[in-house]
């Protein structure tokens, strides 16, 4: 009984400290989906808990954070279905969080904030398949992680790319 | 895409730009589910004896006993009323104690404690509540029975006849059955469906501790 406390308390210990070094997936994953304080820790929390009730299943055979991916992708597209009209229809204002930039270029700038609004726009996929590509993911692991197949992958990133592009130059001069 | 570069190298630059959660934050996170179900608990005990309250300043039965010239009975009956009271603030008071204790502790084999400890503290105050329901009828019938004039006349006839009396005493039982029948499914339902949850997640850190 008391090796079995010490396991409870030594894997409880195990997950929070992963999940706190592990904790920047998470926090990207809700700027992507969510919008404004509040509602970034709210899906902060409820991947926590989903991740914590999947642990048992974690075995260890991939990294934490490769697991962590998965888990937290899930939770978020879950919950952003349910949820789709109330968070769809708010305007991305989190630009100004990453306005930290020593060489500050102003066209840059006004092109970035264009593309963040616009990733926003994504539906809940292409959001999870660009948060993969921009963490700088190749299409085996973007696959692995939202169990699709390495050649649907690449189709749908071509696709997420063209609507980029609609969604930057609507007139597509 | 030149964009989709640009956003990408911004994006990897900021990775540090995040408020960063204690782990301590994180214990309290994967502990809240429990304490929600517990808050629950607490809230909808204290909801039911405010029902339960408005609905006896509804059925003021110190009339009926007046009516019946047997005022005497009403003070019983108060006692009855205030000990039950007094039982009830006990239970919500545990519920609340359990609460407070769910949501501070921070050990797994703790809130496991703590999850059976309120299971068995709710098992208790619904079997005290149908206890007292099945009492309270008894009570009334004897009351209806032994002093009600209605009866009065008839009560004879019932003890001379056994038949007469079975069947009476037959309905009366089944009378009793069916309320308790009714406040047992009442309470399941109630208590039932977030008493699982509370058990759900206490075989999941269970799981864990294996």
């Amino acid at each position: 009984m008391i090796t079995n406390v010490y396991m409870s308390d030594n894997l409880e210990q195990s997950f929070v400290k992963q999940l706190q070094e592990n904790q920047n997936i998470i926090h990207k994953i809700c700027r992507l989906y969510t919008n404004g304080d509040d509602a970034h820790k709210d899906l902060f929390q409820e991947i926590t808990i989903q991740l914590w009730k999947a642990f048992p299943k974690f075995r260890g055979d991939s990294k934490f954070s490769t697991w962590a991916y998965r888990v937290a992708l899930n939770t978020a597209i879950t919950l952003y279905r349910k949820s789709k009209r109330s968070i769809a229809t708010i305007e991305f204002e989190g630009r100004q969080h990453f306005l930290n930039d020593v060489e500050y270029n102003y066209e840059e700038e006004e092109q970035l904030k264009l593309m963040y609004k616009a990733v926003y726009q994504l539906n809940d996929i292409e959001k999870a398949l660009i948060f993969m590509y921009l963490e700088d993911k190749d299409y085996q692991e973007i696959a692995e992680t939202l169990g699709i197949s390495e050649v649907n992958a690449r189709v749908k990133m071509n696709r997420i790319k063209g609507k980029l592009k609609k969604i930057l130059n609507p007139l597509g001069i | 895409m030149k964009e989709l570069d640009l956003l990408k190298k911004d994006w990897q630059k900021n990775t540090d730009s995040f408020e960063q959660v204690s782990e301590i934050e994180i214990y309290k996170m994967i502990h809240k589910k429990s304490s929600s179900i517990v808050k629950w608990i607490l809230i909808i005990s204290i909801l039911e004896v405010l029902l339960w309250t408005a609905l006896s300043l509804f059925f003021n039965s110190d009339d009926y006993l007046k009516q019946l010239h047997h005022e005497e009975l009403i003070s019983y009956l108060k006692l009855l009323t205030y000990f039950n009271y007094g039982v009830i603030l006990t239970f919500i008071y545990l519920f609340y104690k359990n609460y407070v204790r769910i949501s501070t502790t921070a050990s797994t084999k703790q809130l496991m404690q703590d999850i059976l400890k309120t299971r068995k503290t709710v098992q208790f105050y619904v079997w005290y509540n149908l206890g007292m329901i099945v009492l309270s009828f008894i009570i009334g019938f004897i009351i209806a029975f032994s002093y009600s004039p209605e009866i009065g006349s008839l009560r004879e006839k019932i003890f001379n006849d056994t038949k007469v009396m079975a069947i009476i005493f037959g309905v009366l039982f089944l009378t009793i059955a069916v309320f308790f029948g009714a406040f047992w499914l009442f309470y399941r339902v109630l208590y039932g469906i977030l008493l699982r949850r509370l058990y759900a997640n206490y075989k999941e850190l269970k799981k864990i501790d294996l």
